[in-house]
């Protein structure tokens, strides 16, 4: 106990008088955090939570013109634009603004949209009205017209983007054709029998659509946004870098001869290594929840969003626990393999960019093609970053991150071993 | 009886194509300040690395304080040895006080009386005014003393040192052999000390070996050695004689 105890103390006060090491362990992240946060944050949120200005070109001055604008406007999501400089905005100059990428969308209304909608749904009350044995009285155009509203996109604009909108305008001109309908046959019945009609109502949704939260408590507002990715997946990131000092320290102790008289006195070499491990875990550790009330504290002051931490805290701990082993085991590894501080640093820092890029650091391993998600699967920091979304976006508890934990534990397991094995080898 | 005994010891390192030991025999009686001499490559730092238990030897027998070197003894060997390599092995961001509580924690030393030894040897070694600086902040001398205390904190029975006064200027080198010398008599160590600087080897050590290309090529006491050669007016010549004037890689 005695060797593990001043071994921790040897690595306390070798850290605290290397400001440098200070700096990268705890500065570095700090402001990588809040760098990345307010970088992603655009990218990050929802179409929802942005506006766009929409340039509409009504040629239509009707009802479903009405609709259109009032639904984009009721969405929160739109500011719509049909003037510019005093003057109703007409098609060239819209398609011409759109493409030069003033406005990211333009929707044309053609003329005669809404009296093509009132036709159609005329036709089918008349229609159904025939069929029960009742005059079709409601007037119907001779020719059935075939109209489109058309929309203009930004050609840099996203797919996502484009289908959402889509979506939307698609759910408008929907909404409008069956109000028409239903007016219709409403009017056609009050026709005949008014009192009927009075109570006469028709609910057009039998079956709603309602959001429930999978996890075991209620909450459902998590919204993975750039805090919630950031946070925790830089904070991996700077615990994995963890790497450059261990490794540094190993090499510079093999160099200076250090390492020889450790393993010169009697006594296991364990005790002073499993000192070492503990003392860089805890930094790990450290780490995680300084990074976690930068979250919480700091990031809402730049106008983000705070960081939610689910509602256990045991797991977290035990992650963040596994990660600090697996990061610490790691810069082991690299300490021990190779002989140069120059080598060792390199890759060591190489390694931990290229990693966390392939493990959903940078952006979301969902963005990423198929191959670099199998890929990016099977990298700690992808297991760490795994573990602890599971926590704090789906509010699980030890039983859902056991697995990454597992994962961490072996892995930080086999590459003991490996550093080990090549040890004994230099030393025979 | 022998504080180290080496008799017939062969060691070719992996992929090497020539063996660094090959059939080297020595001893050396207790008590003694003994030094193994030898050019670069002669085998000094192999045959030092098997006695400490570093490095296993292809073949041959390694005694110290008549206990084999083997790993049913390992460990006892380590309490009986201390070690002063030729690099200064300390940690340099750290004071000279937090080196040597660290390597005494190690050896399982703590509390007052491990702050008590260590105030002993920084005074004896001219270092109390200086125990709280960083070492980096130390002079090659001061290093060197520094160094050579970290050996000595577990009151080991026999003292291997590597060029303990490589790079040191005259006064920390004085001081240094004559702490050796008497620590050797007040204490009754067993030194074995290694160096390049034959005169003061001849003027340090009772006995010495020297030794090359892996084998011994002569032993005994300095004085002797050159009285044998008559041609000869100091160790360095007889080491010449025996070694030649090629320089070694």
């Amino acid at each position: 106990m005695l060797r593990l105890l001043a071994t921790i103390r040897k690595e306390w006060l070798l850290l605290i008088r290397d400001r440098g090491g200070l700096a990268l362990l705890f500065l570095m992240p700090l402001v990588l955090i809040t760098v990345m946060a307010l970088i992603e944050d655009a990218p990050f949120r929802d179409y929802q939570e942005l506006k766009f200005d929409v340039l509409t070109v009504d040629n239509d001055h009707g009802r479903l013109a009405r609709y259109i604008k009032e639904g984009l406007e009721h969405s929160g999501q739109f500011n719509l634009v049909d003037t510019l400089a005093g003057q109703a905005v007409t098609e060239a100059a819209a398609k011409k603004l759109v493409n030069e990428g003033d406005y990211k969308i333009c929707i044309v209304i053609p003329r005669g949209a809404t009296a093509a909608i009132v036709s159609n749904a005329n036709r089918i009350v008349n229609d159904l009205s025939k069929r029960m044995g009742l005059p079709a009285v409601a007037p119907v155009k001779s020719r059935n017209d075939s109209l489109d509203v058309t929309i203009y996109f930004d050609p840099a604009a996203k797919k996502a983007f484009k289908s959402s909108i889509h979506q939307a305008l698609d759910n408008f001109l929907t909404q409008v054709e069956t109000d028409l309908l239903l007016e219709r046959i409403k009017q056609q019945l009050r026709s005949r029998e008014a009192e009927a009609a009075d109570t006469f109502a028709i609910q057009l949704k039998a079956v709603g659509l309602r959001e429930q939260a999978t996890g075991p408590t209620k909450q459902i507002d998590i919204i993975y946004n750039s805090v919630q990715h950031n946070v925790p997946a830089w904070s991996i990131f700077a615990m994995f870098f963890i790497v450059i000092p261990i490794a540094g320290n190993m090499i510079r102790e093999r160099e200076d001869g250090s390492l020889l008289r450790i393993k010169l006195i009697p006594g296991s070499y364990l005790a002073m290594l499993t000192g070492k491990m503990l003392f860089f875990m805890s930094i790990c550790v450290v780490q995680f929840y300084l990074m976690i009330l930068v979250g919480i504290y700091l990031l809402p002051l730049l106008h983000l969003p705070r960081l939610s931490l689910g509602h256990t805290y045991l797991p977290a701990f035990v992650v963040a626990l596994c990660i600090g082993l697996a990061a610490t085991a790691y810069g082991i590894l690299v300490g021990t393999v190779f002989k140069t501080p120059n080598q060792a640093l390199s890759f060591g820092a190489i390694s931990i960019v290229i990693l966390s890029a392939i493990g959903g650091i940078w952006v979301p391993l969902e963005v990423m093609p198929p191959t670099m998600q199998f890929i990016g699967h099977l990298t700690p920091l992808n297991w760490g970053l795994e573990a602890i979304n599971d926590i704090y976006l789906r509010n699980g508890g030890l039983q859902q991150v056991w697995a990454n934990a597992a994962k961490l534990m072996a892995l930080c397991g086999v590459m003991l071993f490996i550093a080990a094995r090549v040890e004994k080898k230099r030393m025979g | 009886m022998f504080s180290i005994s080496v008799q017939d010891l062969h060691k070719t390192y992996p992929g090497a194509l020539e063996p660094s030991v090959s059939g080297l025999s020595f001893s050396f009686p207790r008590g003694i300040i003994a030094g193994l001499l030898g050019p670069n490559g002669a085998g000094k730092t192999t045959t030092i690395s098997i006695l400490c238990g570093l490095v296993r030897a292809d073949s041959g027998k390694v005694q110290v304080f008549d206990l084999a070197q083997d790993v049913a003894h390992r460990e006892a060997i380590k309490r009986l040895i201390g070690i002063v390599p030729q690099q200064i092995a300390l940690f340099p961001q750290l004071t000279a006080v937090e080196n040597l509580v660290y390597f005494g924690n190690l050896y399982g030393l703590k509390g007052k009386p491990l702050r008590d030894k260590i105030d002993e040897f920084l005074l004896r070694f001219g270092l109390e005014k200086n125990g709280h600086k960083e070492v980096y902040k130390f002079s090659g001398g001061m290093k060197r003393r520094t160094n050579i205390i970290a050996a000595l904190l577990h009151d080991p029975q026999l003292l291997i040192l590597d060029e303990p006064t490589a790079g040191v200027d005259v006064q920390s080198r004085n001081l240094i052999l004559q702490f050796l010398k008497d620590y050797n008599q007040q204490q009754g160590v067993s030194i074995l000390y290694t160096s390049h600087l034959l005169e003061e080897a001849q003027s340090l050590c009772h006995e010495v070996a020297v030794i090359d290309v892996g084998r011994l090529v002569l032993q005994g006491q300095p004085s002797q050695l050159i009285q044998q050669h008559p041609e000869c007016r100091n160790l360095e010549d007889v080491f010449l004689h025996y070694t030649g004037l090629a320089v070694r890689d």
